[in-house]
């Protein structure tokens, strides 16, 4: 009797922390995790050659944005998984000198700031869901 | 390989290659005058040339680098000047062809180009904390 009780419980358990843990929004956070690292990358690499003579912007791919707004709104949670963040050469950017280069400082930096922003929100989210998840194994909020 | 600090790699290496254009710009003002050096001529111009260095072969994440410091080809500025003990049998002098406004600007350039990288630093130094506060209540 006790036995299949702790057969029960450890069932239970399991299917909580899997449903804790394949919230379309925690996955969503962490992909997202995942893209700020990468963003961050790339603003690094555009203002370290903010005066090299041909130099042409990278950012994140628009594909993968897009698809990652699209899983998210459809909420596929196998797409959203699946998505792997990669880093093109951004080609929708124009040379404001005659050098060829196509960085803008300015922008960089909003950039830079929008994507500190944004690793924030998704480091929240996920230590919103472990929080969660140590309410349900303590009974206590912290 | 750096987990922790997202584009520090690039972040150093354009941090270093500032660096080297400082110096470089520092010494044209400070031979801005010199008339003559060990091979006879005025002291020459000399500028930087940053290239980009491709660091991860999946992404286009790029780092950078000196790829050579170069002499300005320019001519020298010719002042007359016979009383100069570098004149020539004329009686002009061959002074260098560094500007020293130039090389302020350029100074001034590499220096908000050094900020700008230590600015990405911190941004990415505040991220790894937070990836590291992570499941901390």
């Amino acid at each position: 009797m006790a036995r299949l009780m702790l057969r029960r419980f450890q069932s239970d358990f399991k299917t909580m922390i899997e449903a804790l843990f394949s919230q379309t929004n925690y996955i969503a956070a962490k992909k997202g995790m995942d893209a700020s690292g990468l963003k961050q990358k790339a603003i690094a690499s555009n203002l370290a050659n903010v005066e090299t003579p041909g130099y042409r912007r990278v950012d994140t791919a628009p594909s993968f944005n897009a698809a990652f707004t699209r899983a998210l709104r459809e909420g596929n949670k196998q797409q959203l998984a699946n998505l792997q963040p990669h880093v093109t050469v951004d080609q929708t950017a124009v040379s404001k000198n005659k050098d060829g280069n196509t960085v803008d400082v300015e922008q960089e930096v909003v950039a830079l700031n929008q994507n500190a922003l944004a690793h924030k929100l998704q480091a929240q989210l996920i230590s919103g869901t472990l929080s969660k998840l140590r309410l349900a194994i303590t009974g206590r909020p912290q | 390989m750096n987990i922790t600090l997202p584009g520090s790699e690039s972040i150093a290496a354009a941090m270093n290659a500032e660096r080297i254009r400082m110096e470089v710009a520092s010494q044209n003002i400070a031979n801005a005058r010199v008339t003559k050096t060990d091979n006879g001529e005025a002291y020459r111009r000399q500028q930087v040339v940053f290239e980009a260095v491709l660091q991860d072969s999946q992404n286009a994440i790029q780092s950078v680098q000196v790829a050579r410091i170069e002499e300005d080809k320019s001519p020298f500025k010719r002042v007359f000047d016979p009383e100069h003990p570098d004149a020539s049998a004329d009686g002009y002098v061959e002074y260098p062809n560094v500007d020293v406004n130039r090389e302020m600007v350029d100074l001034m350039m590499a220096s908000r180009a050094y900020e700008a990288n230590v600015a990405a630093m911190k941004f990415s130094r505040s991220m790894a904390n937070e990836s590291l506060s992570i499941g901390k209540s």
